[in-house]
């Protein structure tokens, strides 16, 4: 019922001089509550995925369904939560403002308040600070925060931690595991880092740029709840290194000369 | 904190200020020795000019105060409506651009004698020049506003299904105001001026006549009293605004609102 579901999603943009196809028919399952993580190199077409689960860019064909619905209907039902890569706070209200700015759109009260939200992303303290007195990572709880307190079915995140040093990211992983399991919901997460991934997922989704499609799905059969002792076994290891071949399907020794993938002849 | 702050402000004022009563200490000693032009009077001069001709310059200042606030006011009003056409409608930007450039290059002082023989040199011409001369600034911190919202944020507003009023009250009149007011900082000294030539084509009251009475009677300290009226009133244009972008948009980083 929460869950998505993408059966040949396909998106090509109309560049002036030429059609990009940025993902070629995707087929993906996500089942309800379940953790995904999407990786891929840069320009693979993962922001773009994101971005049609979420209503803000439509397929060109294939059908996308989140919480049963087509995409438009649960935007406009409150059903998506959207993470950016900047935090996206409105800079002139306060942390508990832009974590109520849902609720001011979407015109109902909460089942939970805001104030509990900021409480569960760590930032108890903080209700009245303004944005540009929080650090990036702190920025990024309240835009989590923001993105939860209408309870939605799917939490959409695009590289939310990208920006943040190694250190704070992994203790900000930590705790994103442990607000996704709190709030059941079904989340995506979107990352350049192998081993983030298999340390967040249920699912590692692979995808291969050029056009976008997807190389194939690892399985994280890891117990949970994660513990960051989990990324020195074994298991863990041999998980990143198929996430790996997956990425690296067409590689070869880097001392050799290498095969240019052919590019097609554009324009004149 | 907040003595942090007094002390910081102290030390950003009392600079400038010793700098000023010095050269005035200066002006007053050059003068006494017989040093400086009859053109420039000693600045104790001006200020005894102040006392006596007080009620005078009031009733003066008041109409050229009244001028500059309704022409700022229009040109406000009229800017308004040229960035929301040159904002929401994106082939209209570029046309209203090259208005504002053209309004903007425009010599008051060569124009105004030709609107004073269209609309008299009364009142009425007055605003419009002030109106005019200040429309340029306020028309660009308009349009850069209008623009200023972000991508994502626009996109965060799309995914929470935000109606179009929603987007502008919670979005991007927000976003504008820093602009806005950067426009408006600039312009209010300009719609001073632009009473101040009005005035000087053709006034019955107005600090502009008061000025050039002041000048043919040949009266220094009195031309230099109203020199140092219209500063005060470009000054306090200016402050007004800047108050109320302190009270109003003390999230705003003061890198934001650059023009
Ligand atoms: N609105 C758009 N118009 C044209 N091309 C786009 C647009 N959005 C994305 N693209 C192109 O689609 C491809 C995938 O982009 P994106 O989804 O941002 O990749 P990723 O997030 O994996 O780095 C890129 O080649 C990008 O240039
Ligand atoms: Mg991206």
């Amino acid at each position: 019922m929460g869950g998505i579901e993408l059966r040949g999603a396909t998106k090509r943009f109309a560049l002036p001089d030429r059609e990009l196809t940025a993902l070629d028919s995707i087929d993906m399952t996500i089942p309800e509550g379940a953790f995904a993580a999407l990786i891929g190199p840069s320009g693979c077409g993962k922001s773009t995925l994101l971005r049609m689960i979420a209503d803000v860019l439509q397929p060109t064909e294939g059908q996308i369904a989140v919480a049963g619905q087509p995409p438009k209907a649960a935007r406009l039902s409150h059903r998506i939560g959207f993470v950016f890569q900047a935090a996206t706070l409105l800079p002139w209200r306060t942390v508990r403002e832009n974590v109520r700015l849902p609720l001011e759109i979407a015109g109902v009260t909460p089942r939970r308040s805001p104030e509990a939200l900021i409480d569960l992303v760590g930032l108890h303290g903080f209700e009245d600070a303004r944005p540009a007195q929080l650090s990036g990572g702190m920025q990024q709880r309240v835009a989590i925060a923001r993105a939860l307190v209408l309870e939605p079915s799917v939490l959409l995140m695009d590289e939310p931690f990208g920006a943040l040093d190694e250190i704070t990211r992994q203790r900000m992983n930590v705790e994103l595991l442990r607000i996704w399991k709190e709030s059941g919901t079904t989340a995506v997460l979107v990352t350049h880092s192998i081993s983030e991934a298999v340390f967040m997922a249920d699912t590692v989704h692979v995808l291969s740029a050029n056009p976008g499609r997807l190389a194939g799905s690892v399985e994280i059969d890891l117990p949970r709840p994660r513990s960051l002792g989990q990324m020195k076994l074994p298991a863990f290891n041999a998980l990143e290194n198929a996430v790996r071949d997956l990425l690296f399907l067409d590689d070869r020794p880097a001392e050799q000369a290498p095969r240019r993938p052919k590019v097609a002849a554009v324009g004149s | 904190m907040d003595r942090d702050r007094l002390t910081a402000l102290a030390s950003a004022v009392w600079p400038p200020a010793a700098t000023f009563a010095a050269l005035l200490a200066m002006l007053e000693i050059a003068s006494g020795a017989g040093w400086l032009p009859i053109t420039v009077p000693p600045p104790s001069a001006v200020i005894a000019e102040f006392g006596t001709s007080g009620a005078d310059l009031l009733y003066h200042v008041w109409p050229s105060i009244l001028a500059t606030v309704a022409g700022f006011a229009i040109s406000a009003l009229v800017a308004a409506g040229f960035a929301a056409v040159g904002a929401s409608w994106r082939r209209a930007g570029g046309p209203v651009f090259t208005l504002g450039v053209l309004v903007d290059s425009t010599p008051l002082i060569a124009v105004a004698p030709i609107l004073v023989a269209f609309i008299g040199g009364g009142m009425t011409l007055h605003v419009v020049v002030a109106a005019v001369a200040c429309f340029f600034s306020i028309l660009m911190g308009m349009m850069k506003g209008f623009r200023a919202v972000d991508r994502n944020s626009d996109e965060l507003f799309h995914v929470l299904a935000a109606s179009r009023w929603q987007r502008l009250v919670k979005l991007a009149l927000p976003s504008a105001l820093p602009f806005v007011f950067a426009g408006f900082k600039i312009a209010a000294p300009l719609a001073v001026l632009g009473t101040l030539i009005a005035e000087w084509m053709g006034a019955e009251r107005g600090v502009g006549i008061m000025m050039i009475y002041a000048m043919f009677s040949f009266d220094p300290p009195q031309v230099w009293m109203t020199i140092v009226a219209v500063c005060l009133m470009a000054i306090g244009g200016y402050s007004l605004f800047a108050v109320a972008e302190r009270a109003f948009l003390g999230w705003a980083d003061r890198d934001e609102g650059r023009l």
